[in-house]
Order: structure tokens, then sequence, then C-alpha cells
């Protein structure tokens, strides 16, 4: 009670730098939550492109319909295959109308599409860093015409994400690290103005514990007002965000906030915290040495 | 009690605070440490309170090697040595009795044993019609007299006044010296550093006298200036 009473009026007393440091902190911890949410959905696009990770088996345009099941069949048999799907040319064709869109349906007008397009196996792999064998098991089968693997471009895809990963790190720490020097250098003014205090303190018995509990508790409530503040930008700033961005670059699906609701905010909540403790105690510690 | 045994001091710059020192102060004595400016007074205050470590010897405060203490150990003695300061070391925006209370409060003493213990001790120290005013508001014998309050409300067996009558007019330091002899007659033990050889002259007390870091004079109930030197 008597450290709460304490860090409260402390932080009333410093009221100008308490506020300064709670919206510096504040935007530390939105910078650090908007890596966050990056990484989440790098995280999310990466498994999104790892799941579209497939070859495709041509088969020759001579192989019959009981070839083209057979071929399937041992497709399916070869290791590392998750699963192997057939496409016939009408398919093929099909899907490839489809995917131009019914504005072109006017040019593709009297064609069956069975001379066009070659049918296909594709096929999902198990393991994505042993498909290079898999492509070459897959070619070797009788009536395969080639094999089209798109693993180079997904990998390479892949380690961006990486980097972009790592970057976000790199900054999450730089932010973190800023925001405790922050929170530092507010309770240092606390210390200051109750430098005499904590001498009496020191000299009638008080435990160092029992000294630092008030100025821990105040960078903890700095930590915490901060990080409140933080999600809110966050969570209202972020669906918005997201909903222009998908419009934008129809790519890929992203996560909405309330998927990421708890470890964002968990987690800046716990920084908020972590931070705040790390710093008073820094703050404090040189004048606990007496 | 209290013992120094061959107790040597030495700063980090390399300048000797004390050398080979030792003596012992029994339970409930009156002492008073003298000596010129740079004698050793400060140092051997600082080794009762666990400020200042010694470079070699020990410091015993009631049965406890202060010196080996661990640092989480040491408010624990703080609790059992009362320290007056010359400069009183009030906090401003507390009350006499907020002052005297803040010292029970951070060694987490009961709220029912502060509401019993800070009047009792405001009325040895004649301060029981000041309890509501700020320090700014006393003068410098009752600041001080707060500062006595602040130190004795733990019971401590020992209080260490360090120079306490230095900021005062004689007639008012005359009685806080009155104070002091009350304390110690009901059994507190008394360490006191002064430079005022009419307090010393007039209390007749044991006297220890530094000079440059050594003990040069033990003399019980001697005066501020003496012929006895050890």
């Amino acid at each position: 009670m008597y450290s709460f009473k304490t860090a409260m009026s402390s932080l009333g007393r410093n009221a100008v730098m308490t506020a300064a440091s709670i919206i510096t902190i504040a935007c530390c911890l939105f910078l650090f939550g908007v890596f966050l949410l990056f990484a989440f959905n790098i995280n999310y696009i990466g498994e999104q492109i790892s799941s579209q990770c497939e070859l495709q088996a041509f088969i020759e345009d001579t192989v019959s319909s009981a070839g083209e099941e057979r071929i399937l069949k041992e497709i399916s048999a070869l290791p590392n295959v998750k699963s192997a799907e057939f496409e016939s040319k009408e398919k093929a064709f099909e899907n490839y109308k489809e995917e131009l869109g019914s504005e072109y349906s006017d040019n593709f007008s009297g064609m069956d599409g069975s001379d066009i397009l070659r049918a296909s196996v594709k096929i999902t792999p198990e393991d994505l860093t042993r498909v290079g064998e898999l492509e070459k098991a897959a070619a070797g089968v009788r009536g395969v015409a080639r094999v089209v693997n798109r693993e180079d471009i997904i990998r390479r895809v892949i380690s961006v994400t990486n980097v972009i990963k790592i970057g976000s790190l790199i900054a999450m720490l730089i932010l973190l690290l800023t925001a405790v020097f922050i929170i530092q250098n507010t309770i240092k003014l606390s210390v200051h103005a109750r430098e005499e205090e904590i001498h009496i303190m020191k000299f009638v018995g008080a435990t160092d514990g029992f000294i630092r509990r008030p100025f821990v508790l105040e960078g903890v409530i700095v930590g915490i007002i901060g990080a409140a503040a933080a999600i809110i930008v966050i969570a209202f700033g972020y669906n918005a965000a997201v909903s222009r961005v998908v419009e934008f670059l129809d790519l890929f699906e992203l996560y909405s906030f309330s998927q990421m609701a708890l470890p964002v905010c968990g987690g800046l909540l716990i920084f908020g915290v972590v931070m705040g403790s790390l710093g008073s105690r820094t703050a404090v510690r040189r004048h606990l040495k007496v | 009690m209290i013992e120094f045994r061959d107790v040597t001091v030495i700063y980090d710059n390399d300048i000797i605070g004390l050398e080979n020192v030792s003596f012992k102060i029994a339970d409930g004595e009156f002492v008073f440490l003298v000596g010129k400016t740079g004698a050793g007074k400060s140092s051997a205050v600082k080794l009762l309170t666990g400020e200042v470590k010694p470079y070699a010897g020990d410091v015993i405060v009631n049965g406890i090697t202060v010196n080996r203490l661990k640092k989480k150990k040491l408010p624990y003695l703080r609790r059992s040595v009362g320290v007056v300061f010359q400069d009183f070391r009030l906090l401003p925006n507390k009350t006499v009795y907020e002052n005297v209370a803040f010292a029970m409060e951070v060694v987490r003493a009961k709220k029912r044993e502060i509401r019993r213990k800070v009047p009792t001790i405001l009325s040895l120290v004649g301060l029981s019609d000041r309890a509501k005013n700020y320090p700014n508001e006393l003068s410098g014998g009752e600041q001080q007299r707060v500062c006595i309050a602040r130190a004795l409300v733990n019971s401590p067996a020992i209080v260490v006044a360090d120079e306490p009558t230095g900021n005062l007019d004689m007639e008012t330091a005359e009685e806080i010296m009155k104070l002091l002899m009350e304390i110690n007659r009901m059994g507190t033990t008394i360490v006191m550093v002064t430079h005022s050889s009419k307090i010393v002259d007039d209390a007749h007390r044991r006297v220890i006298q530094l000079e440059s870091g050594v003990v040069v004079r033990d003399e019980m109930e001697g005066g501020y200036n003496s012929d006895v030197l050890v």
C-alpha cells in the first residue's frame, strides 16, 4: 500500500514528465506492435506460399486414359508425396479460362480445349526440402513429358520473408531498448526528487527491496499505460489498414486483428511491464549503495 | 556493546581514515568522539552504520561483526543504531509526526504500533504540541529534537549523533545535550561526535580523542582538551 501510494503521488508530482514518457513509450510500443503484426503476417504469407508449393508433371499427348491412370498411381506411390491430383486437358482449359476471367471468355468460343493444354498430375510434396528428389522421380515415370517445379521462386520468396522477419526483430529490439532508456530517465527524475528520503530510509533500516518497490511500481504503471494506449491505436488502426492493403494487393490472405489479439496485446503488456521494471531498477540502483 | 578491533580504514584515494584503532564501548555508556577535522571521527561513525567497511580489523556492534555482514542484513543492523545528523535531514513535505512515523513505516511497523509509539517519543523530546507542524515552521533546536525522535522511535540500543549541536546556538545545544543525557539514562548507548569543548567539559563523560586516524586519548570523565594521551 505504501509503495502504491508513493508511486502514484510521485507520478502526479512529475505529471508532465510522466505524460511525456507515457506518450513516448506508447509510440515505441505502437511501432513494436506494428512490427509484431508485420512479423505475424509475413509468417502467415510464408505458410500460404509453402502450401502453394506444388509440382506439376505434364503428360505426353500420346498417353491413353488408361496410361494417365497408371501415371497418377505411380506418382502417388512415390516417396515424399502428400497428395497427387490428375488434371485432364479439358479441366486445365476450364481452369485457365476461369483464371483469365469472364471478359476474355468470348475469345475461347468454339474451342473445347482438348488440343490446347496438356493433361497433368499436380503433386503436393510432404517435405519441401526434398522437392528436388521428387521432381527427378516424377520425371522418370514413363509417359511424363516434363515436370515443372516452382520451388526456386517459392524459396526466394521465403528467404525474403525471413530477412524481413529478422529485420523486424532487430527493429523491435532497438525500440525496446529505447523504451527502457526513456523509462529509466523518467524514474531517475523521481529518484532525484526523493534522494533525501532514500538516504533517510537507508539509515533507519529500510531494505533495498522496500526502497526500490515504489520506483519499480512507478515504471510498471508508465509501461502498462503506454502499452494500453498502443494497443488501442493498433486495434483500431489495423483492420482499417488491412482492408486497404488487401484491396490493393489481392494475392494473400492476412490475419484479422482478433486472430492476433491475444499474443499482440499480451506481448505489448508484458513488454510494458518488463521495460518499466527494468528501467526503474537500473535508475534506482546507484542510490541504494549507501 | 561496540568494539573496534585494530580497525584500519583506507579510502579509494589512498587516504587513511583510521589506523589500527581499538576500543570498546559498553552498553549504556555515553562517549564523546573528539578531534580535529579529518581526524577520523566520521570514519568511526560510518563504520558503526555499515556505510564504510574497514580495510583491516573488525567492527562489532551488539555482537554482530558489521564488516562481515551480508549487504542484505545491513538494514536490520541499522534498525539497532539510530543516527542523528548535524543537518537534521528532515523531509520538508512531512509533518513532525509524519517524519517520525516514516522511520517506523519503512521498517514495516504495524499502524497501531506507530500510532502508539510516535506520540510517546514526541512527548519524550518535548514536541507533542508541534506534531502537526512542518520542519520549516520549527526552530533549529526543535528540528534536531525531531531528528532525535526519529532516531529513537525504532528503539535502537545505540544512538550515533554526528555533531548534533553543530548548527545550534549554545543555549539550544545545551537543551539537546540534556535530552541526549536523558535518553542515555534510560539505557541507550550514545556515541556523540562533537567539536564543542563546552559540551564535553560540562558533561564529564568518556572522551575518545582521534588524531590523524589514531586514538590519542581515551579518558573516562574527560574534558575536551586534556594532557592525558595514550
